[in-house]
């Protein structure tokens, strides 16, 4: 699979790390990656089902490019978007539709995870990239 | 103590595991994995009807089960069930439907866990029988003058003995007099008294007594609804098939007379033989002073948690669990699990099957600690040192 260089560079990172804790503590710092939907727009039809968190996304396209808003009570679920931000915000739609979630299981997080967490990942990745496709 | 439990000795992420998350189950020491291990190597064979060697060893360790319950829990019935799920809806079923009419009332609390309330509203559906809660107060105890108040007119009481996410242990004995007092039968839910206190069926009076073996060491899939005798005669059978009946023909069957009667199919067997040796277990140590040692760490491990800001969703009287559920004001809850875990702490977070209860305190989850008798202090502490790390990180 061939990931944007951003994305690339933030695998290799991760598959740096052994310490669940710093796994999780990147993670964490990823929230602030996250172009903040408010709270405000948060309803039943941005929100991720399955997650145990609040997490809502909304996804629009902006000249062919995917521009991805998202927001969550968890700081945890928020670094999880933070990822997909970084894998898909602002990239050309029909590149990000090439995506799987595989490059997540690359980057040890969903095995760092709770299987609720990591199944609220892939619900979350499947409803962003439905919505991508509805769009096009 | 410790040595006995094999799993005690397990590293998560390279930390050693602590523990944290008995109420939801139990460690099994090494004589309750032995057993069930000895049983399938040496004894395997079905219960009660062929003559054969192994037959006759699998009857008798399937029923030392209901012996040593009978005996720890001072009953003259014991059903085995599936666990405490499975035996409060066969209260519901066996008891329920043939002795609750249109009209009649059921007295719950808002404190029981969703076992403990979800097959009630089934067969309120069906029924027509009222539901009748009682609320919670602010000091999280049952409003008693409340209960006192619902009870003219209700023809069972069910009622949590000790809840699952406070701890608080409520006054059952009072609870029993006075529904007796009325007329009413008492279910209790025992899953979190069982494994902490010693109980004499009895002499609290209590008509249903239903608990799972998993909470107290044993196996899970296993657990028992001790019956009064009186209580029982009301009841009528369940599930039907194999090992519940007399004599089948193709015009009817008869049914029998003990506990079988409500056994249908073939039992859990080796779980038997395992909850048997955790009982055993159980009887081999002082369980009073060790649940008073335990609840002295979780009386200073709410402290500690409420000079950390956290809010304490408990009381810690004598007889409650040496359960701790708390809050942090800001920090999401399973946020925090997860970075516990990510140093071998093991605890819960959630609504712990108790929405209503939470939906009372204005809450839709908790931080649950919750200890068993193999924890230490030493866990305790080391618990609060990594957490006072974690908030200094990511709070």
């Amino acid at each position: 699979m061939n990931y944007s260089a951003e994305l690339s560079e933030l695998i290799e990172e991760f598959q740096e790390i052994d310490d669940k804790m710093e796994r999780l503590e990147m993670v964490f710092d990823l929230a602030d990656e996250v172009n903040l939907l408010p709270i405000e727009d948060w309803n039943d039809a941005t929100r991720v089902h399955g997650c145990q968190s609040e997490a809502h996304v909304k996804v629009s396209l902006v000249d062919s490019n995917v521009n991805f808003l998202a927001g969550a009570d968890s700081k945890l679920v928020q670094g999880l978007m933070g990822i997909l931000t970084m894998a898909i915000h602002g990239i050309n739609a029909d590149e990000v539709l090439t995506l799987t979630p595989d490059f997540a299981t690359e980057m040890g997080i969903l095995n760092s995870l709770s299987p609720s967490r990591s199944n609220g990942f892939r619900n979350m990745f499947d409803k962003v990239m439905n919505e991508i496709k509805q769009q096009m | 103590m410790r040595d006995e439990f094999p799993i005690l000795q397990r590293k998560i992420n390279g930390y050693p595991l602590v523990y944290l998350d008995n109420a939801a189950t139990t460690q099994k020491p090494s004589s309750v994995i032995n057993a069930m291990n000895d049983y399938y190597l040496n004894s395997n064979a079905n219960v009660h009807r062929a003559v054969h060697t192994l037959a006759g060893e699998a009857t008798e360790g399937y029923e030392s089960c209901r012996t040593a319950l009978k005996s720890r829990f001072n009953a003259n019935k014991a059903i085995i069930t599936s666990g405490t799920t499975e035996a409060i809806n066969l209260v519901a079923h066996a008891w329920g439907r043939a002795n609750l009419s249109d009209g009649d009332a059921v007295i719950l609390t808002e404190m029981e866990h969703h076992s403990d309330i979800v097959p009630w509203q089934m067969l309120a559906k069906e029924m027509n029988i009222e539901l009748r809660y009682i609320p919670v107060q602010k000091d999280l105890t049952l409003d008693m003058d409340l209960f006192e108040a619902a009870i003219d007119g209700a023809k069972l009481v069910c009622v949590v003995h000790i809840s699952n996410v406070l701890g608080v242990c409520n006054p059952v004995a009072d609870i029993v007099r006075i529904a007796k007092a009325n007329g009413a039968r008492v279910l209790l839910d025992a899953a979190q008294s069982a494994p902490h206190q010693d109980i004499d069926f009895m002499e609290l009076g209590a008509d249903f007594m239903a608990f799972s073996a998993h909470k107290m060491c044993g196996p899970t899939g296993i657990g028992t609804l001790l019956v009064a005798d009186d209580a029982f005669s009301e009841m009528q059978p369940f599930l039907g098939g194999g090992d519940m009946i007399e004599t089948v023909t193709i015009h009817g069957s008869t049914y029998q007379k003990n506990e079988q009667k409500f056994e249908a199919g073939t039992p859990r067997i080796a779980e038997a033989i395992g909850w048997t040796e955790a009982i055993k277990w159980l009887s081999g140590i002082d369980i009073k002073s060790e649940h008073e040692r335990i609840l002295q760490s979780a009386r200073w491990l709410a402290s500690q948690l409420r000079e950390m800001g956290m809010t304490v969703y408990g009381r810690h009287d004598d007889n409650d669990a040496a359960v701790v559920s708390f809050l942090h004001p800001t920090m999401n809850s399973e946020d925090l699990a997860h970075l516990l875990d990510a140093r071998g702490f093991a605890v819960r977070t959630g609504h712990h099957c108790a929405q209503p209860l939470l939906e009372r305190l204005e809450i839709t989850g908790t931080v649950r600690v919750s200890l068993y008798f193999y924890n230490t202090h030493e866990e305790v502490v080391s618990f609060v040192n990594y957490l006072s790390e974690i908030l200094e990180r990511f709070a």
